[in-house]
């Protein structure tokens, strides 16, 4: 995965996205947009938290943790401070960055996998405790409301854009955009050396570091950025939801659903996280009327992919066509 | 802060932190015999403490009987996750990280199941027994203190059982050593069963006392796995004595902390902890510094 791409895999990217691009032509609906909309920000989120997962290896179970710190930040300094929410995304998403290199430092240090997943459940309950608890400003699990959308603004051609509840094709647009840039980061720190580093380190650790790999600052770096792209998914998701609760935001459900989104789709591809959450939040939208099976589902899911297909949907269609292909030459 | 209010969270913290040293104390045994960090640790909490209930009120079994039951019936529901889930992951590869997502499913799976099945209402049990010590100024409901008594008493069953039997022996060797253990004809599956199990009683150990003071629902889990997990980092992750030690020692934080402040910050200050440890002593407080 990690060759240059072929042409026809460029070919399968573009399609992706001019079929993405194409949706709202096909259909305005509104409950259909929405639907794709939190199939998106799901797919950064399941795709940041991949990135240390899956490719540096760091096996965090706290991202919702950047998640809620994303959203709460972004909604209380455009609330309060009275700022758009153009500028709020990115600050709210350096805020989350900044707990994410706090987190990642001592994390890196130890290098053991069941204390980074201990450390990181524990302060995303930190998290997630501290804003329930403090109702004075986050109005805890009352809910924070009155979170302004994005401004408006005009477009050569197109004429006025407006961000509003009625309308969901801007938020569409927005989320698709931010989307694409968030998956072309990660494909380009997966390319760059740092990315085969940590690769070889993923596979072989000691082999790695006998040729000299040392990546305790790449990957605290990574951490970051994986931690700012949660961070732009969750103030992305203030904005457009426009109420926050503390279980909603920053709940362990929010990242059980996106563990089981990369699991289902494949850790460690690039594609697996989006097709996760393509499938997922699709089947969340089916089981609306299960809802109280929900849950009982995924976690029957996590089991069984983990337990009989550990490497995800995505590696059973190369391996089919393997299969199909050495059967009709043979 | 008064001496004698001092005086009565620490005895009230090292009641609550001896519970938190039974649930430490089954993440420790799991992790320390076969690697595998158990997420769904709560659940053996949440399950046993339904047993319990179902047996002591709405069967009226007397609690003497009911306990052992539903402590023997959380054993069996371990060894059958362990052999139904965790045996075929340690055998495969990334069984690392397997494991941990595997018993992260069956958290939520078994969290979802009570849900379904018991309802989303907080049950309770009644106290075992009823009545006040007096010692000094200091008013101690003997519920409390019973707590407390079954905690020493299962530590001290279970130092005994380690130290002292075969099966102890077993343990500890598999732990040190899986291969070498092999060797000499230890039976290393059936050493991580028999512990799952353990670890499952030591949990609806915890429950069946705490059933009384705190409500059982189908969350209840959670916030002691994740208890149980400072109690762990704390004493240095799969050290059985650590865990013992770590647990007292939250309790009697968290109960200063919790006076200082006010007891919505429990949690806060737990994990603050926990995360102070990391930075500080990632081996645990009272762990030995790996060289």
């Amino acid at each position: 995965m990690f060759q240059p791409l072929k042409s026809w895999q460029w070919l399968l990217i573009a399609t992706a996205i001019v079929v993405m691009a194409l949706v709202p032509l096909v259909t305005r609906n509104s409950y259909l947009l929405h639907v794709f909309i939190l199939t998106m920000i799901f797919g950064i989120f399941a795709s940041a938290w991949n990135l240390v997962t899956g490719f540096a290896g760091l096996k965090t179970f706290g991202h919702h943790a950047f998640f809620g710190i994303g959203a709460y930040a972004s909604a209380l300094i455009s609330i309060n401070a009275g700022l758009s929410p153009w500028l709020t995304v990115w600050i709210a998403a350096l805020v989350a960055t900044v707990f994410g290199l706090f987190i990642g430092l001592p994390i890196l240090r130890i290098n053991s996998m069941p204390h980074v997943a201990i450390v990181t459940l524990g302060f995303a309950e930190i998290v997630r405790i501290v804003i329930s608890n403090l109702q004075s400003i986050t109005r805890g699990e009352l809910g924070l409301w009155g979170i302004p959308a994005f401004e408006g603004f005009n477009l050569p051609w197109i004429g006025e854009v407006n961000f509003t509840p009625a309308d969901k094709l801007p938020y569409y647009y927005l989320i698709l955009v931010l989307l694409i840039a968030s998956v072309a980061v990660i494909a380009l720190i997966m390319r760059s050396r740092t990315g085969l580093a940590m690769i070889a380190m993923r596979d072989a650790e000691e082999a790695a570091e006998s040729l000299g790999v040392n990546l305790t600052r790449q990957k605290l770096l990574v951490f970051g950025v994986s931690a700012f792209l949660v961070g732009v998914a969750g103030a992305f998701y203030a904005h457009y939801i426009s109420i926050l609760t503390p279980t909603a935001a920053v709940g362990i459900d929010l990242m059980i659903l996106v563990i089981a989104m990369a699991l289902v789709g494949g850790l460690s591809t690039l594609s697996g996280p989006l097709v996760g959450a393509l499938i997922l939040t699709g089947a969340v939208e089916l089981m609306r009327d299960l809802d109280d099976y929900r849950l009982l589902v995924y976690g029957a899911m996590v089991i069984l992919i983990v337990m009989f297909l550990p490497k995800g949907l995505v590696t059973l269609a190369p391996m089919l066509t393997r299969r199909f292909a050495s059967h009709s030459s043979s | 802060m008064t001496f004698a209010i001092f005086l009565e969270q620490v005895i009230n913290g090292i009641i609550i932190g001896s519970m938190y040293a039974l649930i430490g104390s089954g993440i420790a045994l799991i992790y320390g015999t076969m690697r595998v960090l158990n997420l769904a640790h709560g659940e053996f909490y949440m399950l046993g403490g339904y047993f319990i209930f179902f047996l002591a009120v709405t069967y009226g079994v007397p609690s003497w009987l009911a306990i052992p039951v539903a402590v023997f019936a959380t054993f069996i529901l371990g060894v059958l996750i362990q052999r139904l889930t965790i045996h075929y992951l340690l055998e495969k590869e990334g069984w690392l990280f397997s494991t941990i997502a595997v018993t992260l499913g069956l958290s939520i799976f078994l969290q979802n199941a009570a849900l379904l099945m018991f309802g989303e209402q907080f049950q309770s049990v009644p106290y075992y027994i009823d009545g006040m010590v007096e010692i000094g100024s200091i008013r101690l409901p003997l519920q409390r203190l019973l707590i407390f008594v079954v905690a020493v008493i299962t530590i001290a069953a279970m130092t005994f059982i380690l130290k002292k039997t075969r099966l102890g022996w077993a343990i500890r060797a598999t732990s040190q050593d899986r291969d070498a253990a092999a060797v000499v004809g230890i039976p290393a599956h059936r050493i991580y069963l028999i512990t799952f199990g353990i670890a499952g009683a030591l949990g609806a150990i915890a429950a069946a006392m705490l059933a009384p003071i705190y409500a059982i629902n189908p969350w209840s889990g959670l916030p002691i796995l994740l208890k149980g997990f400072v109690v762990v980092i704390l004493g240095g992750l799969g050290s059985f004595p650590g865990a013992i030690v770590g647990g007292l020692f939250l309790g009697v934080v968290e109960a200063i902390g919790v006076q200082l402040t006010s007891s919505e910050w429990r949690d806060v200050i737990a994990f603050a902890l926990m995360i102070a440890v990391i930075w500080w002593r990632p081996w645990g407080l009272f762990g030995k510094k790996p060289s």
